[in-house]
């Protein structure tokens, strides 16, 4: 097989592609301008474009990897198919209820998110599983023939099944399958007990019926976007990006669309694990600021953190407005905070966000019509974006309009002059990612001393060495193709499945038996997916169960020892485990106490010694192109060195305070940082131990 | 000292963030359900004033009461007296928030070896014994001494250490005394946390710049609030209505009333008008009755304003001492959490007046059964916690919210994890169609939920309301439906009052309806669209329609 591989993320304004030749020693980026009613023809453009500029030839291409935002889009706008949903008699409103909290206390007239189905569109079934105290009631055949002829009949074009308690026995939502195709009835059907069969009837409600809902649309996807590969002479298996960060067959993405509803976000974590890979760094966090939000992840010795369950289509970012999702994820904290968050005078303070500028009509000073002041317009005003190089060249930037916008908004109705105004919008802005950073680390239990932060995005270099040291994160990494992280991220992915399960088990004696039937279950199913796969080679197998002390409401999720140890070996090291994971995030742990096992998930990964393994250009001669004032006091400017990132060579460090420029985004050094380029082309940079920052500015905007 | 906007939203946005972080330990640790499914605690960070700088945004049934605890505690164990890792615990209905199973534990913040400030957290305890399991029985208890424990100020932790003695009295006296323990570790973890954060923020700025960056703050919060204030027109508005469920029918009422006087950039909020206390254990103890009555206020003015003491300048909360809002102590109220949406009613409806265009009709309330006993399977105790929400009230321009959580910010507890942990099986939870009132927008329905005992027996606490009189329309909008409770035993249907108190036995089936919220403007000005939408969905059926909207 060829070593040839290419990469495509198809994101809102632009998808990005990433050739990689290892025997030649190449790695090209590419973009182009995304075609969102139909996606597979700005793939089909740049395909033909990169591959012509690069002389390669399609069929040598060994291998196609692909994110994409066609589940997420058709959640976001509602424009998936017309979906019924089949539940339990008597709970025909869990959908509906959801789990009923406020995502905001003190606001009595909020609105919950649009269903993506209404409640006309959810029918009862008389069927029972219970735990204890009765015999389950099977659903009588005519019963359900009689549903789903209704349901086909209506016009539904999908179906998600979900049942009480169809995590434990799932038999009764299978027979609901096997009548489906015994009708013969053209309906896509969406067990929950397949897509998500974990305790907790409205999440997996929820999860089961954004499946169902995605599930066409998506399948007619892969379908079109891989003729149109075939047609260009793409012969190369087409490989999907979950977002749980691995990668698996177009079939397996069609029939479960909502594992890859965070497909490009998910990338780009992978692309800072392979660059931490590049620099022999396992434990990072991740930074990704754009234009509307950040986003911020984590990396554990070389794994980046996964999460159980996500929500999609959040108002306002926040937690608990969303749609929940009963899938594992990257982890990743996403907030208001983007370049184009709006600032505003709140109580006397300043306030940035919730409401973005967005892309149109942008911030001030892109002049297309903004005039509200955001963080661009502040980063600029302090000297530390240059109008003329905005966005590779592309762009010029109106530092007049950013001037305007400020002073009129904020400088003058709180009595401070422009700059101060300017330093308060990047300060709070900064401020606000380091309350969603201490999230994801230290209330994670998570040292930030002991990790390197990677920040990317457009927006993200320019805040990220004020945000490593305002959690005393003592070393930054700046990637190279940062503009394209998502893209580079697929080349550093595996393919990887993962099943998960509820099954309460406490653990004490007698449980060695349950969890070696759950995981050879699980198991079975994780491996058949991965033999669906054409490639085959050796794969690295992990059980994790989420345990808790029996009695409480939340769980940590922990690596389980080998189910096949003796029994009193297996139990004496999993409660190990447990306790040594509760005290790092809790700080204590009580031996004493019983412990038990909620949910189970079992992962399965084909290694494929996939990573970047293609050096940058290196460049040569002195970085320093000029300087500019910057402002990092309300006092005054500084004279700012400015360096070419693409000048910097290995071996000749670059001292803060200093800005250097790239194409895609811009770099901002406080004073005492040290900033040096790998031979992978990475920029590396050091905090300054010596100085507090968080001190320093506070002190200083207080004077 | 003066400082600028930057400094101030530098401190306030840890402020926040302090408290919030020990609210995020406090629940992923604790073992009642009301804290970590129900969201029923509270977390606060205090200067060594006793100003209350930020709070976590859980329950509001705290805000009020927190700074007259940090008061009391501070009275008796003035901070510099305390050694770094000692916290004060009580529990007391009067001095705390208003019924027992609600634990404030203390705890001094020392920075560098000095006395800098307070950080705080209440959570509601599984069970702190009494008359009946989870200790909110109402009916039955006349005096607080039924209700369990009662704690006054004690040092429950030494320099991190629980006092072994202390602890032993307190396990002693609850009926799952492992919850509770871990639940105060819980606790005390989460002070902990805060106690790092603060010392961390007090390093890096400085304390004088912290008293200057916090005068300004709470400088600020207040003015915002009187500017809101000013907006409302002046004058007094008054709404009077019954709570129901101390006895059978229209015996069991209990009058309440509000008065709320704006006038200028004040705004004084006065229940003396309400009837006398009660001897049943549902009294609001005057800290709780304050709680709300800010919360109502922040929901009409500015939701988004800081919790903390400058917002709270410009409202005074009254209410007659000895009245059902301001009881004296030993009156009983375990189960006070029930008021709780009432007293945001009562000034929702008064409001009615002033602010028509931001009010809602009635809530079709809630309802808390708590069902307990031995678990024949296992031998061990279980205490089935419920919360079942219906909907919202109507409102200007929107129908009322489908089942939303009231006042109290929680989320439900799914079926499957109840059925896994308790021996129960539930056989329906539904929205029921025609409950909700009709008018120009339509009020949110009524729920019903249907609980089966599998267990031999077990003792079922009620806790629930609107069985007499039904929630109100506004402008016109017509009332929702009443609410029911009732016992399924053997073919036999047994009608229980709001807030009963009763034996169940296997096989016995409890099924509780709740009420209909209340609609808002006429139902002729309904839009038909509107109405077809809601027959396709089936919250209204055919047959109503065309009755209400004829």
């Amino acid at each position: 097989m060829s070593q040839i591989r290419l990469s495509f993320d198809i994101g809102g304004t632009f998808t990005d592609f990433v050739l990689q030749d290892p025997e030649r020693g190449r790695i090209r980026f590419w973009k182009t301008l995304s075609t969102p009613h139909a996606p597979e023809k700005a793939v089909v453009r740049g395909v033909k474009e990169l591959l012509a500029a690069e002389g390669v030839n399609p069929a040598d291409v060994g291998m196609v990897l692909h994110a994409t935002t066609v589940a997420t889009n058709a959640i976001l706008e509602r424009k998936g198919s017309k979906t019924a949903m089949i539940t339990t008699e008597g709970f025909r409103d869990v959908l509906l209820l959801g789990r009923q909290k406020r995502y905001s206390t003190y606001n009595m007239h909020l609105a919950k998110p649009d269903p993506l189905i209404k409640r006309r569109d959810i029918f009862e079934l008389s069927e029972r599983v219970y735990l204890r105290g009765h015999e389950a009631r099977a659903p009588e055949q005519a019963k359900i023939d009689a549903l789903l002829t209704r349901i086909a009949e209506a016009g539904y074009e999908a179906v998600a099944v979900c049942l009480l308690h169809s995590y434990a026995d799932p038999s009764h939502e299978r027979l609901i399958r096997t009548r489906a195709e015994a009708l013969g009835l053209e309906l896509v059907l969406s067990l929950s007990s397949d897509v998500s069969p974990r305790y907790r009837e409205y999440e997996r409600s929820s999860t089961v019926t954004a499946n169902a809902y995605v599930k066409p649309i998506v399948a007619r996807y892969v379908d079109r976007l891989e003729k149109a590969l075939k047609a260009e002479g793409l012969t190369a298996d087409l490989y999907i990006m979950q977002s749980n960060g691995g990668l698996v067959s177009p079939e397996l993405a069609a029939d479960f669309p909502v594992r890859i509803v965070e497909s490009g976000p998910a990338a780009g974590v992978l692309m800072c694990r392979a660059v931490g890979a590049e620099e022999g760094i396992k434990d990072l966090l991740t930074f990704d600021m754009g234009g509307t939000t950040a986003k911020l992840g984590a990396i554990d010795n070389g794994e980046p953190a996964i999460l159980p369950t996500f929500e999609v289509d959040q108002v306002q970012y926040t937690k608990g407005s969303g749609l929940p999702l009963n899938i594992s994820a990257i982890e990743l904290l996403e907030i208001g905070a983007g370049g184009g968050s709006i600032a505003t005078p709140h109580l006397g303070g300043i306030r940035i966000g919730p409401e973005s500028a967005g892309s149109e009509p942008g911030p001030a000073c892109y002049g297309n019509g903004g005039t509200k002041p955001t963080v661009t317009d502040a980063n600029l005003v302090l000297g530390y974006l240059n109008p003329g190089t905005f966005n590779g060249g592309n762009m010029s930037l109106d530092l007049e309009a950013a001037r305007e916008a400020i002073r009129l908004h904020l400088a003058e109705p709180l009595g401070l002059s422009i700059e101060e105004a300017a330093l308060g919008i990047h300060l709070m802005a900064t401020a606000n990612m380091e309350r969603a950073l201490r999230i994801v680390s230290v209330e994670r239990g998570r040292d930030p001393r002991d990790y390197t932060l990677v920040g990317f995005g457009g927006a993200g270099p320019v805040h990220a060495a004020r945000l490593a040291r305002a959690l005393h994160v003592p070393q930054l990494i700046l990637p190279r193709g940062a503009g394209v992280g998502s893209a580079v991220g697929l080349l550093a992915a595996d393919p990887k499945v993962d099943y998960a399960m509820t099954c309460p088990v406490r653990l004490a004696e007698g449980a060695g038996a349950t969890v070696k039937a759950l995981r050879d279950d699980l198991r079975a199913k994780a491996d058949a997916d991965l033999d669906r796969l054409a490639a085959n080679g050796a794969r690295r197998h992990r059980l994790m169960a989420s345990l808790r002390y029996v009695g409480q409401g939340y769980e940590i999720s922990v690596e389980m020892p080998d189910p096949d140890l003796p029994e009193a070996e297996f139990l004496e090291a999993a409660c190990a485990r447990f306790g040594a994971a509760y005290a790092k995030t809790y700080g204590y742990h009580d031996p004493a106490r019983p412990i038990e096992a909620i949910d189970w998930s079992f992962e399965a990964v084909m290694p494929i010694g996939a990573g970047l393994n293609a050096p940058d250009r290196l460049g040569e001669g002195d970085s320093r192109i000029g300087t500019r004032k910057g402002w990092f006091e309300t006092t005054g400017p500084v004279e700012t060195a400015i360096h070419d990132r693409y000048r910097m060579v290995p071996g000749t460090p670059v001292i803060g305070p200093c800005v250097i420029e790239e194409a895609e985004t811009t770099i901002l050094l406080l004073p005492g940082d040290r900033a040096e380029i790998s031979s992978c082309g990475n920029l590396v940079i050091t905090i300054d131990a010596e100085a507090d920052t968080a001190a320093q500015s506070m002190e200083g905007a207080a004077a | 000292m003066t400082i600028t906007p930057i400094t101030q939203s530098l401190v306030w946005n840890t402020l926040v963030s302090i408290a919030e972080e020990m609210g995020s330990t406090l629940r992923r640790t604790a073992f009642s359900e009301a804290v970590r499914e129900a969201d029923d605690f509270s977390t606060g960070v205090f200067d060594r004033h006793g100003r209350l700088l930020s709070q976590g945004n859980f329950t509001p049934g705290h805000l009020g009461s927190m700074p007259a605890v940090v008061e009391t505690v501070s009275s008796m164990y003035p901070g510099e007296s305390l050694k770094p890792g000692d916290a004060i615990v009580l529990n007391d209905s009067g001095l705390g928030s208003g019924h027992f199973p609600d634990f404030y534990m203390v705890t001094p913040a020392f920075v560098d070896g000095d006395f800098s400030g307070w950080v705080v957290n209440i959570a509601h305890h599984v069970d702190v014994g009494g008359a009946a399991p989870g200790s909110q029985k109402v009916i039955g208890v006349t005096e607080a001494y039924q209700e369990g424990l009662r704690i006054l100020p004690i040092k429950l932790v030494r320099e991190g250490a629980f006092d072994a003695e202390l602890l032993r009295m307190i396990t002693a006296n609850v009926r799952i005394p492992a919850a509770v323990e871990g639940d105060l570790a819980a606790q005390r973890n989460a002070n902990e946390v805060g106690v790092d954060r603060f010392a961390e923020l007090l390093r890096s700025v400085g304390r004088e710049t912290l008293d200057a960056a916090v005068d300004a703050i709470l400088d600020a919060s207040e003015k915002r609030m009187r500017e809101a204030i000013s907006e409302i027109p002046d004058g007094t508005y008054s709404f009077d209505d019954w709570l129901d469920g101390i006895g059978e029918g229209e015996t069991g009422l209990i009058p309440v009333a509000v008065d709320v006087t704006v006038s200028g950039d004040g705004m004084v909020i006065d229940f003396s008008r309400s009837g006398d206390q009660v001897a049943a254990a549902i009294n609001a103890y005057f800290n709780y009755t304050r709680a709300h009555g800010f919360f109502a206020v922040k929901v009409f003015t500015d939701p988004e304003l800081p919790q903390n003491e400058g917002g709270l300048r410009a409202i005074e909360v009254r209410a007659r001492e000895g009245c059902f809002f301001n009881p004296k102590f030993p009156a009983p109220s375990g189960g006070r959490a029930a008021i709780q949406i009432r007293i945001f009613e009562l000034i929702n409806g008064a409001m009615a007046q002033a602010l028509p265009d931001r009010v809602m009709a009635a809530y079709s309330h809630w309802s808390n059964p708590i069902l307990s006993g031995t678990d024949d399977d296992t031998g061990e105790r279980f205490i089935y916690y419920d919360l079942i929400f219906g909907g919202y009230g109507a409102r200007h321009g929107a129908d009322g919210l489908e089942g939303t959580a009231p006042v109290i910010n929680c989320a439900n507890i799914p079926v499957e994890v109840h059925e896994t942990h308790n021996p129960v099986i539930i056989h329906r939870l539904a929205l029921q169609a025609d409950t909700g009132g009709a008018g120009q927008y339509r009020g949110g329905c009524g729920i019903v939920k249907e609980v089966e005992l599998l267990a031999s027996k077990a003792s079922l606490t009620l806790l629930g309301d609107r069985h007499v009189k039904p929630p109100h329309g506004l402008f016109g909008g017509e009332a929702g439906t009443l609410a029911s409770s009732t016992l399924l035993r053997g073919g036999e249907e047994i009608a229980l009052i709001s807030k009963q108190m009763v034996d169940l036995q296997a096989g016995d089936i409890l099924r509780l309806q709740l009420a209909g919220a209340g609609g808002f403007g006429p139902a002729g000005d309904r839009d038909p669209a509107a109405i077809e939408n809601d027959i396709a969905d089936g919250f209204v059926t055919e047959l109503c329609a065309a009755r209400d909207y004829a």
